[in-house]
């Protein structure tokens, strides 16, 4: 549905100190910093852009960004949409426990949960551990600084921001639409893809698109749990700006993340709404 | 005799520790429209949902057309269901939702297509097709309903409370409307409601529920003026009653003696029986009558109900005695003056009176 235009109404003006805020210490340094990017001694230039996407390491670490961005926001949405239905459904003192289950870690700072999750997935870890006596490993594995590594810790961090997007959807449905549909000979499965899945939609976009910027920005979390020699576009910034010193790398790196972020976070807003009315 | 199309048998629910449905038996003819009429809480949706497969009962049987459905899930049934809030699907458009049970079943696209426009057209929302059902009004929201469990032509459609979010004109009009296409369509239909004016209009028999179980099953007639228990009486339609004790039973006639005198009534109670005689108010005559069943009280009120007036009267303590006329006789009736009223035996029934609701 398009919103109709219209004159603003009066009670937008309460958005007016946020806007003004954001404005100042986000959208102009954002600015300002972008516009390093395309900014060369000689006025604009898209020179930095083009020898940036013309070597391949560099695209070796878009390839990452996406990759493990990609991998948490599906792990995250396969453990989180059955998660969000048993917390929209349970009652009384269990759906307590799940929601103080679900927000509490959210109280941690992220360095902690990232040092947390380097102990686990040491080679000695709790996880390698486990694995072996329960015998699905021959010998203890080190996850701590791969991939695999970092989509498990990165998914734990994220994962209420998945979870709490879908719950809200999920508690609106009215449990007769699914009893509607079994009385008109609907089977489970049927009820589930016709009704319930179109109906949280919304919420699943919305949990996608979370997980999916955040884990293509994270820093710190790819920092302590896989290291130097696995970039992402995050990381890169980080060291083109600490390290290098090279402002012109960084802010031509931050352009891309920044494009690649809204690229598919828009894309999958305009694919989930195309999905939802096939449906 | 016609069998039962549906037959449910010595149906019960236990929710914790309380009983929702006590032993519930009841049988529909094919093409029958039978109510279930109760106050809030007497069971009668719990019975709907039990016959729907929305509720496994905890003991008794559900048979509909020769086989026993007890435990067939609610897809497998063929039962149609118009939900209270109606339950559309938000997402869908009108045909859509009229479409879903024809697709769920896999029917072919023409078939469906054509089922779509035919039931569309049967609710007068043909030209509402292509709507978002958000925004449509409550009684178009009815008709959709009602189009989408018709649609895949049910062995039988239950409705539960289907008129009770429409505003008194357009619910008539629903009723009527609706009535008319059950029959049309010969549909056997199951009807929860707790208005008793929907259901004597609406019903070919009415099962009257309280406290979990059925204390009628009668035509709408029947259940009017010879309701079986006291429940019954005061659920349904108004009455004027006196209490008193009976001093006399002869066959199905018994004598009361009340504070307004000895009055005849039908009824088999035993001598000394703490009882009370019920009249509706439309069989209550102003004037006296020769050998009927006489009063005379004092007028408190008259009440004009357009095409009816409806006269209070002052009774003793606990009694009430009200009467319906079409239209005043010549006689002026002024509040404080005493009337002289009168009504056949026939028409007065007597009820134990711990029955009294």
């Amino acid at each position: 549905m398009k919103p109709r235009r219209e004159r603003i109404d009066p009670v937008a003006w309460l958005a007016l100190p946020a806007v003004a805020y954001l404005a100042l210490v986000y959208a102009l340094p954002l600015i300002m910093l972008l516009a390093r990017g395309v900014m060369g001694p000689k006025g604009f230039t898209i020179e930095p852009l083009a020898s940036f996407l013309s070597d391949p390491f560099n695209w070796q670490v878009i390839a990452n960004t996406l990759k493990i961005a990609a991998l948490v926001t599906v792990v995250c949405l396969l453990i989180g949409y059955p998660t969000a239905f048993a917390l929209a459904w349970s009652s009384g003192w269990t759906q307590v426990v799940l929601l103080a289950a679900i927000i509490l870690p959210l109280s941690v700072g992220v360095v902690v949960k990232a040092f947390a999750w380097q102990i686990v997935l040491r080679r000695d870890g709790i996880l390698s551990q486990l694995m072996v006596s329960l015998g699905v490993w021959d010998e203890p594995v080190r996850l701590l600084f791969t991939e695999t590594g970092l989509v498990l810790g990165a998914a734990n961090v994220f994962l209420p921001f998945m979870i709490l997007p879908i719950y809200s959807v999920v508690r609106l449905i009215d449990p007769r639409l699914a009893e509607a549909a079994a009385t008109l000979g609907a089977t489970p499965v049927y009820r589930f893809r016709r009704i319930v899945l179109p109906l949280t939609l919304p919420g699943v976009l919305a949990g996608v698109v979370f997980v999916f910027s955040l884990s293509i920005a994270m820093y710190v979390i790819p920092s302590l749990l896989i290291g130097d020699r696995y970039q992402t576009l995050a990381t890169l910034v980080g060291r083109s700006f600490l390290f290098m010193r090279n402002e012109q790398l960084g802010s031509t790196t931050a352009t891309v993340l920044l494009v690649l972020a809204v690229a598919v976070v828009v894309g999958s807003g305009v694919l989930a709404r195309r999905l939802g009315r096939s449906a | 005799m016609m069998p039962d199309f549906l037959t449910i048998a010595g149906a019960a629910k236990f929710f914790g520790a309380a009983r929702v449905l006590d032993n519930v038996d009841l049988g529909v003819k094919r093409a029958e429209f039978v109510s279930l009429l109760g106050p809030s809480g007497c069971g009668k949706t719990t019975l709907l949902r039990i016959v729907a497969g929305l509720l496994t009962p905890d003991a008794g049987t559900v048979r509909l057309d020769n086989a026993d459905i007890t435990r067939r899930p609610p897809h497998h049934r063929d039962i149609g269901v118009v939900f209270q809030n109606y339950a559309l699907f938000p997402h869908l458009t009108v045909a859509e939702n009229v479409a879903f049970g024809l697709e769920a079943r896999r029917a072919p696209r023409g078939e469906t297509r054509a089922a779509v426009a035919r039931f569309l057209g049967l609710v007068h929302m043909s030209e509402f097709a292509d709507r978002s059902v958000r925004a449509l009004s409550g009684g178009q929201q009815q008709r959709v309903a009602v189009a989408r469990a018709l649609a895949v032509r049910p062995k039988l459609l239950l409705l539960d409370e289907p008129f009770s979010a429409l505003d008194r004109k357009l619910r008539e009009t629903m009723q009527i409307e609706l009535k008319r296409l059950l029959r049309e369509l010969s549909t056997t239909a199951v009807f929860v409601t707790h208005d008793q004016d929907e259901a004597l209009m609406m019903s070919d028999r009415i099962a009257v529920m309280n406290r979990g179980t059925i204390e009628q099953l009668a035509d709408p007639a029947t259940v009017y003026h010879r309701p079986a228990t006291g429940f019954v009486l005061g659920f349904v339609g108004l009455s004027s009653r006196i209490a008193g004790e009976v001093v006399a039973a002869a066959g199905e006639e018994v004598v009361l003696a009340t504070p307004r005198g000895k009055l005849r009534a039908a009824g088999t109670l035993a001598s000394g029986t703490k009882a009370f005689v019920a009249v509706r108010p439309e069989r209550i005559r102003l004037g006296a009558g020769g050998g009927d069943n006489e009063l005379e009280l004092p007028l408190r009120d008259i009440v004009f109900q357009g095409s009816k007036m409806q006269l209070h009267f002052d009774a003793g303590e606990g009694d009430q005695v009200i009467v319906e006329a079409a239209q005043l006789p010549g006689l002026p009736l002024a509040p404080g003056a005493p009337v002289k009223l009168s009504f056949a035996p026939a028409d007065a029934l007597a009820f134990a009176l711990d029955a009294k609701p």
